[in-house]
């Protein structure tokens, strides 16, 4: 069954606004002025980022067993409760969103007694190891002394009430996702353990969405790689602490995790290698790179044998979806580099060619690789918003969208095909067994016999 | 009299006061937003940080799935220390570019209100400098800390009537028969889209002009279209808002809106039109009532299919009433909401037993309490609560000591309906974990019909999938508690009648535990190898007889690939309700890897049925880590209740590495399966005893093992015969007739009821019983990839690679090389692409390869060739950097980057490395060096061919 793209839908071309120009090129080889990045949002451009507080939640929430709360108005707390698929082995006190709730007259006479009174009313309620307390915009604005509280709280309870200042205003996510690693560094501190006694690899930047840290980690324990923690996925305070002990740290979400990698590495000793279990081609580098790093020839040997292993067993997949999918046309709107990146490569194992790729928090460094990779044509935009998405997926007829919640109506909309690559996913996209999901999703969208009636 | 607690200030016990626990509400505007997309071609801009316009638009696409654009001015530190007019004005201007919108609604956020911003007043200035603009700007102060979205809502509403300039009567342009429809304002609070065009629907009936605020009908609730537009093509004409101060009356439907912000009062305040707030039209009076409403102001009378409809829908609740008098309901959600599904309820007879919401709602409970404590009273209902300003802390806290059965609100109580097992009617913004949130209809008799058979359907759901195992559990099995699961225990105390079944998980059926093989399917996951039991029946080479068949081997798996397997199993085999876990060894005997693997499923799968088989000897040690695990169903594997017969069945026995041999090892297993399973049916939980006819051993001895598997509290036995395994003590023993199995469980069914389904399954079966599907998923040979590993473990273990070193050194280069072998030195920031620039790498992975295997040598750090233009200038600073790019990786054959500049390049050329730059994965770009370097090897020295 072949279609044509974005059939049956024509869209109003909006004008691409002045100051986003910058931040969008079409792939012409390698060469050139890089794209402009890493900025903040234009304002009214309709940017799909969150803020910075989201991103210090992202990195932070799936630590099970701490409390997170939020001091500031409920919206924050609303919209951020229990919305990403973290999974836990233990507890799962994180799920919980924990609130001051401040009111008007919280905001005139300020939140502190209030912040006290709610740590207070949680230590003694629910007995956490750690407390967290994010500080949204208006306590960074009534100045609410909320690393003062906290440590005043840390003596008074004899626990760990770590602040996390990261009101929305005070950068884009990725400020966000900085600040998150500073909390961590907070809680694991900065002593080095001794290298020689040091063992195995922490996970770094998986969030154990549908459980994907656990595929990780089973892979690492069926060849013999000792995980230390995951980083934050499905982590415990317990574990967190044990990071120091880590021999290497292997970097899955770079853009979330980059900053704490490497202070880890300054900091802690730590080196770290950046991985990616998106697509065959991939889990198998990464997983081969980490039994490398670890230095044990039998492991390294290993891990070679079980991947071309994985890789053959997944041949008649490839095999069987390839006529399905090939020729296909992909836009790619996701949060990071990385995983932009390794969507390219994932949507070319099965044949499809990437038409537009673009990511919220990307780096210079990710579009150097990201332009090197695509084919020229191909449309390459940063901090896009739902208007420049609408154009370039109608002009460069995309099959399939990868993207986030919000973008997905829109994919509808326009006749588009979707994949959830997002923290709403119910099935892992990682690992081997991801590859068949990934290509059991495309495929059931791209191939849908709906795109039949419009 | 039933009691009830109005407020938070006297909040219940176990209540937190200063911390919101999982917020029932949301903040202003959320409700701005939604009304926004209620008006024709109007845009929202969020004055505050980015993160707050996402938040809001994901919340909304989940729940109408549609495409929501809302602006933010994207403040910055800058903003919050200056202000923010230069960020609003720029991000209007933006916002008229891209969408060219007819109203652009201004909206504060909890930031902008805190700084202080004057936002009609910087409206003002900007249409005095863009006196060209057609826009209508709108200013709303909607600070989330100042209200919920309920408020939100109306405050946008109130924000439009009162400040779009009013349009003036014109004569000329209605005509006689016109100018007689009176013009009727319909002004509604929170609806859905169906909802609405119900209501626009039903005012189309009555001969009058209507205008509708807001009408989010077809905005947030499109049809396919082939042309898709990102501006609201539908909603309320803002030239039909400024005709709003002519209408003839008002109506106003919401309950609970204080006249500050209600548009009706302002219309009326201001331009003397009258007003009649009337509740939502859910539920048979309020519906009557606004159709009466309009049959009034119309002077026609009531369609007669409304009647009709209004019949059917009377006779639907005469219908129903029965079910729903079991109804204990939980509603949540605004204020008006609440109250109209209350009004409902009483109707019917379901006693609303905790009603709650989340925003702080003076007159809430007043207006609540007494229509609640009516029908409580007649169906002699102890208590109830009416809480406002709640949070799911409270909710979930009350929903419990109240025995609600059914909740009513949004997707928001999904963790309760988890947790508790009440079932939860989604039918109230944000509805998240459903499809149709856009769809709902709860207004109208067809609406409200709707959601009541939802309701009655969902309690008729629970009773009868609990009806036959309640009432056997209550009358057959004996009385007390020790049959009841345990959440039964814990809800049914605080309940408020016998008769009202409490908040029990819905019945689930394991195919073992019926009386007949069901539809439903299990999968065994072999995750325990070891055993810690020696039976004279079983060679241990093989899985345990008993429950598997003989001469089975089965690859054993970790949690992980359990877990795997799991999954797996749950895309491809239907009601796959329940996991087992059945060998190949004891179970409890590997309590680590057991206790995993049951934990990452439940992380997965809330609902999966979990059991066990055991021979019972660590029971009383993990019975409560069971029961806490969430195990409902064990096997206990109990051949004798006398040592004397036991001594002749169990070889040995091993308990805290004590072996026990004879009548001691029958002795010391016979008092643990007798404490383990007393303590577990106790708990409540479902206990089966297998026990295994061995024909001469214990066959007239089965008796008492019944009766005393019965007088333990277990449900059921399942009497197998001994199938004897070439090898084992029994081998040789013949097999027991089907005659003897058959006649000595017709004996024991006067202790137990009997399973006489057992298909002796593997200890690895996947679906239903006696139709194993493990074929499906295409395993490869047992053990390949485990031997794989053990064959590597075998080699040398004191060959170890040497630990790349971290300080740069070099001294570590290995000396010799083969010449087929490359080495190649990598520019990669991690080292899963070449990602990185020659000049910016800071350290370079070394990779040899032969062209096949990739492998990785070290990592050669060094300080920064190139550290910005200036020091490129300086020869002197340039040839030093050549030197130390050389210490580091002088041996390597060639340099694989992302790009590399003119000069490096010669550089490295003239020191015989070969550069390239490609952004291939790292071991495809070695290959290639490897590939290239052979390529020019006999040609000219490297740098004619650079």
């Amino acid at each position: 069954m072949k279609r044509n793209a974005a059939r049956g839908t024509t869209a109003t071309m909006a004008p691409i606004l002045e100051e986003r120009k910058s931040s969008i090129m079409t792939a012409d080889g390698c060469g050139g002025a890089g794209i402009a990045c890493d900025k903040v949002s234009v304002s009214g451009s309709v940017s799909q980022r969150a803020c910075a507080y989201c991103g210090a939640r992202v990195v932070l929430n799936p630590i099970t067993n701490a409390c997170h709360i939020i001091h500031g108005p409920i919206g924050c707390s609303s919209y951020t409760w229990d919305i990403r698929g973290s999974l836990t082995s233990g507890e799962d006190l994180f799920r919980h969103s924990f609130c001051t709730d401040m009111r008007e007259t919280d905001i005139i006479f300020g939140g502190e007694k209030k912040l006290i009174a709610s740590i207070d009313e949680a230590v003694e309620a629910l007995h956490p190891k750690v407390i967290f307390v994010y500080a949204t915009c208006i306590v960074g604005i009534i100045g609410d002394d909320v690393h003062q509280v906290c440590a005043d709280a840390e003596e008074r309870h004899g626990i760990r009430v770590i602040p996390v200042q990261a009101p929305g205003f005070s950068g884009t996510k990725s400020t966000g996702y900085r600040l998150g690693g500073q909390a961590i560094m907070d809680l694991i501190g900065s002593n080095p353990f001794p290298r020689e006694r040091a063992h195995g690899v922490n996970i770094l930047g998986d969030f154990n969405l549908a459980g994907e840290t656990w595929i990780v980690k089973g892979y690492c324990a069926h060849l013999g790689i000792d995980v230390v923690t995951g980083i934050t996925g499905d982590a415990s305070v317990e574990g967190l602490m044990r990071a120091p002990e880590a021999k290497v740290n292997v970097v899955q979400c770079a853009g979330s995790m980059s900053a704490l990698a490497e202070t880890m590495e300054t900091e802690l000793d730590i080196p770290f290698i950046k991985v990616s279990f998106y697509g065959i081609e991939d889990t198998t580098s990464s997983l081969v790179r980490m039994a490398e790093a670890l230095g044990d020839e039998r492991v390294v040997r290993a891990t070679r044998d079980f991947c071309s292993e994985e890789t053959r067993k997944l041949e008649p997949l490839i095999a069987r979806y390839t006529p399905l999918l090939a020729g296909k046309r992909a836009a790619i709107y996701v949060g990071g580099g990385f995983k932009a990146i390794s969507l390219i490569r994932q949507f070319r194992e099965f044949g499809i060619e990437t038409v537009m790729v673009g990511t919220q928090t990307g780096r210079p460094e990710d579009y150097d690789v990201i332009r090197s990779l695509v084919n020229p044509g191909c449309v390459i935009l940063d901090d896009a918003n739902p208007a420049e998405l609408e154009r370039f997926m109608v002009e460069k007829g995309a099959d399939i969208l990868v993207g986030g919640v919000k973008e997905r109506p829109l994919a509808y909309k326009l006749g588009v095909a979707f994949c959830d690559h997002n923290h709403e996913r119910k099935h892992p996209l990682a690992g081997y067994v991801g590859v068949r999901n990934f290509a059991e999703e495309i495929n059931s969208s791209m191939n849908s016999p709906v795109w039949r009636y419009v | 009299m039933p009691a009830s607690h109005a407020s938070k200030l006297i909040k219940p016990e176990g209540a937190l006061v200063d911390l919101n626990v999982n917020p029932c509400k949301m903040c202003m505007p959320m409700g701005t937003s939604q009304a926004v997309y209620g008006i024709r071609a109007c845009m929202e801009i969020l004055h505050g940080s980015q993160g707050c316009a996402t938040y809001i638009r994901r919340h909304m696409a989940t729940h109408y799935n549609e495409p929501i654009d809302i602006a933010s001015s994207s403040l910055t530190e800058q903003g919050a220390v200056y202000g923010g007019k230069a960020n609003l004005f720029k991000g209007i201007d933006n916002l008229i570019r891209l969408y060219n919108p007819g109203v652009i609604a201004v909206c504060t956020t909890c930031m902008a209100d805190t700084i202080g911003e004057d936002v009609p007043g910087m409206l003002n200035l900007w249409r005095d400098e863009h006196p060209e603009s057609e826009a209508t700007l709108i200013a709303v102060s909607s600070p989330g800390y100042a209200g919920t979205q309920f408020e939100g809502w109306f405050r946008f509403l109130h924000a439009l009537v009162s400040q779009v300039e009013v349009a003036k009567p014109s004569n000329n342009e209605t005509s006689p028969s016109s100018r007689q429809r009176p013009l009727v304002n319909i002004i509604t609070g929170p609806t859905s889209p169906a909802d609405m065009r119900w209501i626009k629907s039903l005012v189309g009936r009555f001969d009058v002009d209507a205008i509708f605020l807001p009408d989010i009908s077809d905005n947030l609730d499109g049809a396919r279209s082939p042309k898709y537009n990102r501006l609201s093509t539908s909603g309320t004409d803002i030239a039909d808002v400024a005709r709003m101060s002519q209408a003839q009356a008002t109506i106003e439907l919401a309950t609970f809106i204080p006249d500050d912000y209600s548009p009706a009062a302002y219309l009326h305040k201001h331009h003397g039109v009258p007003y009649t707030r009337l509740n939502l039209p859910v539920g048979l009076r309020d519906i009557d009532a606004f159709i009466a409403e309009f049959a009034r102001i119309s002077g026609d009378p009531v369609p007669t299919d409304l009647t009709a409809a209004r019949g059917r829908y009377l006779d639907a609740m005469i219908d129903s009433h029965k079910y729903n008098a079991e109804g204990r309901a939980v509603v949540f959600g605004e204020p008006d909401f609440c109250y109209a599904v209350c009004r409902m309820c009483v109707e019917e007879g379901i006693v609303p037993v905790v009603v709650a919401t989340g925003s702080r709602c003076p007159g809430f409970a007043e207006a609540i309490e007494p229509m609640v404590a009516e029908l409580a009273s007649a169906f002699l209902v102890d208590g109830f609560d009416v809480v406002d300003d709640a949070d799911f802390g409270d909710i979930e806290r009350l929903a419990v000591k109240r025995g609600a059965n059914i909740m009513v609100g949004s997707s928001d109580g999904r963790r309760i309906e988890a947790k508790c097992g009440i079932p939860l009617v989604r039918c109230e913004f944000p509805i998240h974990d459903h499809v149709g949130g856009q769809r709902v209809r709860t207004m109208g008799y067809e609406g409200s019909l709707m959601l009541l058979d939802t309701i009655t359907n969902s309690l008729l759901q629970r009773k009868t999938s609990t009806f036959r195992a309640a009432i056997r559990d209550e009358f057959y099995e004996g009385p007390g508690p020790t049959v009841a699961s345990p959440s039964q225990m814990e809800h049914s105390s605080d309940a408020p009648s016998s008769s009202v079944p409490s908040a029990v998980p819905a019945a689930r059926i394991h195919p073992c535990f019926e009386d007949a093989c069901p539809a439903t399917a299990r999968i065994h996951l072999p995750v325990a190898p070891v055993c810690n039991i020696s039976c004279n029946y079983c060679v241990r080479r093989f899985d345990c007889p008993n429950e598997s068949r003989p001469g089975v081997v089965t690859k054993v798996l970790s949690p992980q690939e359990a877990l795997e397997r799991y999954l797996l199993a749950r895309t491809r085999v239907e009601s796959l309700d329940v996991v087992g876990i059945a060998g190949p060894g004891d179970a409890l005997a590997n309590w680590e890897q057991v206790r995993e693997t049951l934990r990452l499923i439940r992380a997965v799968d809330e609902s999966v049925l979990f059991c066990l088989s055991t021979n019972g000897l660590l029971l009383p040690r993990y019975a409560d880590e069971l029961i806490e695990l969430g195990v409902t169903h064990v096997t206990v594997t109990m051949n004798a209740v006398d040592p004397i017969v036991g001594a002749q069945i169990y070889r040995q026995v091993t308990l805290d590495h004590i072996t026990y041999t004879g009548e001691a090892a029958a002795a010391v297993l016979l008092s643990n399966q007798i404490a383990g399973i007393k303590y577990l049916t106790s708990r409540g939980i479902l206990v089966k005893v297998n026990c295994v006819l061995i024909e001469g051993v214990n066959d007239r001895h089965i008796d008492a093992v019944a009766a005393m598997a019965a007088e333990l509290g277990a449900t059921m036995a399942n009497i197998m015969p001994m199938i004897p395994v070439p090898g084992s003590p029994f081998g040789n023993r013949p097999l027991v007739k089907n005659s003897t199995v058959r006649s000595t469980r017709e004996r024991c069914e006067q202790y137990l009821p009997q399973m006489r389904h057992c298909h002796q399954c593997r200890a690895d079966a996947i679906g239903k019983l006696g139709e194993d599907v493990r074929a499906l998923f295409d395993e490869k040979p047992e053990g390949a990839v485990r031997h794989q590993v053990a064959g590597i473990a075998e080699e040398d273990p004191n060959r170890r690679v040497v630990d790349a070193p971290r300080d740069g050194s070099t001294a570590s280069h290995p000396q010799k090389r083969v010449p087929h072998v490359s080495r190649v030195a990598v520019a990669s920031r991690g080292g899963m692409l070449v990602d990185q620039h020659f000049g910016h790498a800071k350290a370079f992975l070394i990779y040899e390869t032969d062209g096949q295997e990739v492998r990785y040598r070290d990592r050669r750090v060094l300080k920064n060739y190139c550290s910005g233009s200036s020091d490129c200038d300086e020869h002197e600073q340039t040839d030093e950097a050549y030197k130390r790019v050389l210490e580091a990786i002088g041996d390597c054959d060639a340099v694989v980057s992302l790009r590399i500049g003119e000069a490096p390049r010669k550089m490295l050329c003239a020191s015989g490395i070969l550069p390239i730059a490609t952004c291939e994965t790292v071991e495809d770009a070695v290959r290639e060096a490897h590939a290239e370097r052979l390529a020019t090897q006999g040609s000219p020295p490297l740098d004619a061919s650079c």
